[in-house]
């Protein structure tokens, strides 16, 4: 096969040279960007391999899986976790609109969790038959590096395995974290809460994020008792401010116990579960707690510092705008460099690399106006600038939109939770800089508005769009009058945290 | 109550030429408390009796501008969407504006309405309350497979149903009142009739008006064959008093499809008796077939190419349908979606002079003024997209052309619209058949899935998407999907239609994960591609296939599996795992890579053959 390689966009010199390396490319990591890269390399003719550690739905140094975070311990299972949960919310719902339904409802978790680890194994299958068919060579074990070009693969039996590799790809991910307080070996990450054996009668959630208010809606949704604690004002640091509080709102709504600005500093066993103290001085008994205090890059056992790939104080390994590391063969994509840990980031990082250096097209991921998703119950979805963002930037005047109001399905449920939507303008230019909603079918609605937001659509193409009635999304194109206009020189409005 | 406001400038040429014929208004505050109305409405016979004077003078004097009193500026004939918006929209501009709607009912008839119209009260918005309600058997459905057990099968109280829909209906026929009374709309209940160019009757009382605005929508209608006084159109089935046990319904438009779904899920036997082969005519072709196809799969029974000929009551109370292929019958309801036709009988417009089509819709010009000067129409009484937001936009720009100096066509272009039948449908822009038809060379790209929650069901529930390219410009030219959430989906993507954006700027775009929408901006690979001219590649799937090129073709079946259970049963089985191939490619974190199945319907008249290609890129 005629192999076009190219570093830099440059085509390299000879084909001698090319045969010096076992791999042009070495993936380490078979998550969404690993898989991605590995995958259009190989499609650009370039010989690829890639290693990734044993299947487990709970990763460590030395379990992971084919799939990766997403795929095993992140958005698939917890979107299905989340479907479930959704209809605890359902069938109360449907009692207004007729439904005769049992009081007592009956939630097997078991038969969920088989479910969902049925699906999890097919998708493992799936990405596995999507490398051999696309011609990686897949070996499984811990992959370090030896050299600028040099890959020594550990396999389960202990055997050694050495590789060069022309480039060689960091896309080991990141796993979640949890924080030193007394009795922490106690709690659980997300890895664990995705496979528990029971589900926890009285849940603990520790963390603001995004991951804690996702697992607050699961576990709340399936009839568990919920306490989520956490050290702000608000929960979802960084998102539009207004939508923080709707989404407090809601948590609570739905029943969940909300400690703002608290924290937890010890968990100690007892017999008749975990009892947690908070820093208020408070104490509280629960079957499971959980940590979503963040996630760190899985960076510590690659053997970096042989080669001297550097690193940042958090332990991401830093990269320029082509995902290149400080060793020109090294490369590295996805959360292991905490850009923006998303998966259809790690994605259009993988793809941007493989055109880099194998497509012969210098391509830098594009970072602007990533829309993005939380699955809280009911969820969060924003694209491009919030707010107090906007007003940040601005040079001119900053229009923002709003709409408030009790989705149709509400006016006969009865359930008392609104959704709310905004538009934030540039009123010198009148593109639509940035759009938020929180309420049912929020990610879906969302990402149609990010196409629009991508290419700079203006208010006045919002506006001259005709609604699909009666629909959610129709709100988006009917805001007729701005809620207020935060002139430039006007100080930002005081941050809740 | 009195009304005052400064009168438009008249300073755009357009609008001056637009307005030439009109005797030109002069502001007069306006009294219509109960107390003066007596005596006003004499006064105003009275002035009629002069008005024709007035016409004349104006038509001579060309342009200047002679006293002319009218009681209102615009006079709005119904309150529906179109009607309000237009109505309140005139006020805010600083109109005097008054309105007038029939009594308020659930069904409507030459003497019952209601503020609110046809969308709040006899369509958008019952039907989707409605949709709401038939959903949550689907849901218990889907719930089985995420570890949800109900120890008797959930069961459906009708009357619940319609008392809180009925109460919700009233709630919001109050807020559009308020709404009117807010804006300061005047409304009169009665039924409005056009005297002459610039007087209404409302129930005997006279009103004069610069502007007459018509927009008094439309009606079901039911075709007239023997037995027709037994069936019920969509107003009666939005309000039965209980629930229909077996229901015929008959059309196989979007009301049709709407009907058969709500029915269904509120656990009714549901049969569709259509014309012609497919439902939904007008849609795309391949949306056409994939929702009756899921549809089917929901248990509605499709009749196709049966029409009704005749029904007949038995002495059970039941029904029967005759129709060209046979009898059937044991029906307690029996629904005609076939249509709907303007309300323009009994108005006056033959004796002004309104000019209507054969239909009997009102023929208007852009700016939705009719053959007289002096009225206009707007919504689904001129027929033309016949859909509440289509309404509210006419509505708008009349307003702005009228009273804020600002002649405004509504702009047709790129209108979305959704079926929310089960599972709904999203479209905006042109089907495949008109891209062709306008353009030649398209691109379509195509996505046919199971989505990650059916994965869990167990359901047979699979989504559609479709992009239509033009391959000259790279423009998008039309978006379809059938699957759950269209109708949401659909609308930021008509944003970016309507701005005229293009398929590289929807791959510009990251997805959101994991949802059904990323699947828009990840189809990377043309199912087809269609040019015309002498290497034309056709639009066949096996041209399709050698046009899309990086296509291996693994695996071809031809099977006859409708209403066959055991072949069909079998088909599943084998190939679970290529389906689940396919969907996963939409919902993991690979998208679309390995997307593309095309079917095929060829209909005989017995057996249908399913071609079933599939293709994957190695």
């Amino acid at each position: 096969m005629a192999r076009k390689m190219l570093a830099d966009g440059e085509l390299s010199q000879t084909s001698e040279e090319e045969s010096q390396y076992d791999f042009d490319l070495f993936v380490i990591g078979a998550g969404s960007g690993g898989v991605r890269a590995a995958r259009f390399s190989a499609n650009y003719g370039a010989k690829v391999g890639i290693c990734e550690l044993p299947f487990h739905p709970i990763s460590s140094e030395v379990i992971g899986g084919v799939g990766g975070t997403c795929v095993i311990r992140g958005c698939v299972p917890k979107k299905i976790l989340v479907y479930g949960a959704t209809f605890g919310g359902e069938i109360e719902d449907a009692r207004n609109y007729g439904w005769e339904v049992n009081e007592q409802l009956d939630f097997n978790w078991k038969k969920l969790l088989q479910k969902k680890t049925n699906e999890i194994n097919r998708l493992n299958e799936i990405y596995k038959r999507l490398l051999s068919n696309a011609g990686v060579k897949l070996l499984e074990g811990e992959g370090k590096i030896v050299g600028p070009n040099g890959v020594e693969v550990t396999q389960l039996d202990g055997t050694k395995l050495s590789y060069s590799a022309k480039h060689i790809l960091i896309a080991t991910g990141s796993r979640a974290h949890r924080l030193p307080i007394p009795g922490q070996e106690l709690a659980i990450t997300s890895d664990e809460a995705l496979s528990l054996d029971e589900l926890p009668k009285r849940a603990v959630v520790f963390g603001g994020g995004y991951i804690a208010v996702e697992f607050a809606s699961i576990w709340k949704g399936l009839g568990a008792t919920v306490d989520l604690f956490y050290r702000k004002e608000l929960p979802l640091r960084g998102f539009d401010d207004e939508m923080r509080a709707v989404v407090a709102k809601n948590l609570e709504g739905r029943g969940i116990n909300l400690h703002p600005q608290t924290n937890l500093i010890e968990l100690i066993k007892t017999d008749c579960g975990i009892k947690v103290v908070t820093d208020h001085g408070d104490e509280l008994i629960a079957d499971a707690v959980l940590f979503a205090t963040g996630r760190l890059p899985n960076s510590k056992r690659l053997n970096l510092e042989a080669v001297g790939v550097e690193l940042d104080k958090t332990g991401a390994v830093k990269v320029d705008e082509y995902s290149r590391t400080n060793i020109p063969s090294i490369w590295a994509v996805g959360d292991v460099t905490n850009r923006m840990n998303l998966t259809p980031v790690a994605l259009m990082e993988g793809t941007c690399f493989s055109k880099t250096v194998f497509g012969g097209e210098p391509s830098k991921p594009d970072y602007s106006n990533i829309p993005c998703a939380v699955f809280s119950i009911p969820p969060l979805s924003v694209v491009g600038l919030s707010e107090e963002q906007a007003i940040e930037q601005a040079n001119g005047d900053v229009l923002i939109f709003t709409s408030t109001f009790n989705p149709m399905k509400n006016t006969i449920s009865g359930r008392q939770e609104r959704t709310i939507m905004k538009l934030v303008v540039d009123a010198e230019t009148d593109k639509v800089v940035g759009a938020s909603m929180c309420g049912p079918d929020a990610p879906e609605i969302m990402q149609g508005i990010a196409v629009a937001l991508q290419c700079g659509a203006t208010k006045a193409q919002f506006d001259s769009t005709v609604g699909i009635h009666p629909s959610a999304a129709e709100e988006f194109v009917t805001m007729r009058t701005v809620s207020r206009r935060v002139t430039a020189c006007g100080k930002p409005k005081s941050n809740p945290e | 109550m009195a009304t005052t406001f400064t009168a438009p400038k008249l300073s755009s040429p357009t609008f001056q030429t637009l307005c030439r014929n009109l005797p030109v208004f002069t502001p007069v505050p306006n009294t219509l408390s109960s107390f003066s109305r007596h005596r006003h409405h004499y006064r105003l016979q009275l002035q009629q009796q002069r008005r024709s004077l007035f016409v004349v003078r104006a038509e001579s004097e060309n342009g200047s501008e002679p006293l002319r009193h009218y009681d209102f500026d615009l006079f709005t004939i119904g309150a529906g969407s179109g009607g309000v918006r237009a109505s309140r929209f005139a006020a805010n501009f600083g109109a005097s504006v008054a309105v007038c709607e029939l009594p308020f009912s659930t069904i409507s008839s030459e003497t019952t309405g209601g503020v609110g119209g046809t969308c709040v009260l006899r369509g958008c918005v019952p039907k989707k309350l409605m949709v709401y309600a038939s959903r949550y058997s689907h849901e218990f459905d889907e719930s089985n497979g995420f570890g949800w057990k109900y120890d008797t099968e959930p069961k459906h109280d009708w009357s619940t149903l319609m008392a809180n829909k009925n109460a919700e209906l009233h709630r919001l026929t109050g807020i559009y009142k308020n709404i009117l009374g807010n804006a300061g709309v005047t409304l009169i209940e009665g039924r409005g009739k056009i005297v002459d160019p610039h007087t209404v009757d409302v129930d005997g009382k006279l009103y004069t008006a610069r502007h007459i605005l018509i927009s008094v929508g439309g009606r079901p209608f039911i075709p007239d064959i023997p037995g027709s006084e037994y069936a019920i159109d969509s107003d009666a089935a939005l309000d039965l008093p209980s629930k229909p046990e077996k229901v015929a319904i008959v059309g196989g438009g979007y009301i049709a499809l709407e009907f058969a779904g709500i029915f269904k899920g509120l656990q009714s036997e549901v049969h569709v008796f259509i014309r012609q082969k497919k439902v939904l005519r007008g849609f795309d072709e391949e949306i056409r077939d994939f929702v009756g196809e899921q549809m089917s799969l929901r248990g509605i029974k499709f009749h196709i190419e049966e029409s009704p000929q005749a029904i007949v009551k038995s002495a059970d109370g039941s029904l029967s349908l005759k129709t060209n292929k046979g009898t059937i019958e044991g029906f307690s309801h029996i629904m005609f979606a076939t249509g709907r036709r303007p309300n323009t009988k009994n108005l006056g417009l033959e004796s002004v002079g309104v000019k209507m089509n054969k239909n009997g819709a009102i023929e208007v010009d852009e700016y939705s003024r009719t053959t007289v000067p002096s009225i206009w129409a707007v919504g689904d009484v001129t027929d033309r997209i016949n859909l509440t937001p289509v309404a509210l936009m006419e509505g708008g720009a009349l307003a702005k052309t009228l009273f804020q100096n600002e002649p405004t066509k509504p702009d047709y272009r790129a209108v979305p619209s959704a079926v929310f039948s089960q599972p709904p449908i999203g479209q905006v822009g042109l089907t495949e058949e008109q891209a062709i038809k306008e353009y030649g060379d398209i691109d379509v790209y195509t996505a046919n899935f199971r989505p990650l929650k059916a994965t869990l069901s167990g359901l047979p529930d699979r989504v559609f998407m479709k992009l239509i390219v033009c391959a000259k410009t790279n423009k998008v030219l039309g978006l379809h999907m059938c699957g759950d959430d269209s109708a949401e989906i659909t609308q930021g993507f008509a944003v970016a239609i309507k701005a005229g954006l293009t398929k590289a700027d929807f791959d510009a775009t990251v997805g959101i994960h994991p949802t059904s929408a990323e699947e828009f901006v990840t189809m990377r690979t043309p199912a087809r591609k269609i040019r015309q001219g002498p290497e034309s590649e056709g639009k066949t799937g096996q041209e399709a296939k050698a046009a899309a090129g990086e296509f291996h073709l693994r695996l071809m079946l031809i099977v006859n599996l409708q209403y066959d259970a055991k072949v069909a049963g079998w088909w599943k089985e084998s190939f679970q795992d290529s389906f689940s191939f396919i969907s996963e490619s939409g919902l993991c974190a690979m998208p679309c890579h390995a997307s593309c199945s095309n079917f095929l319907h060829m209909s005989s008249k017995k057996v249908k053959i399913i071609w079933i290609i599939f293709s994957c890129i190695l």
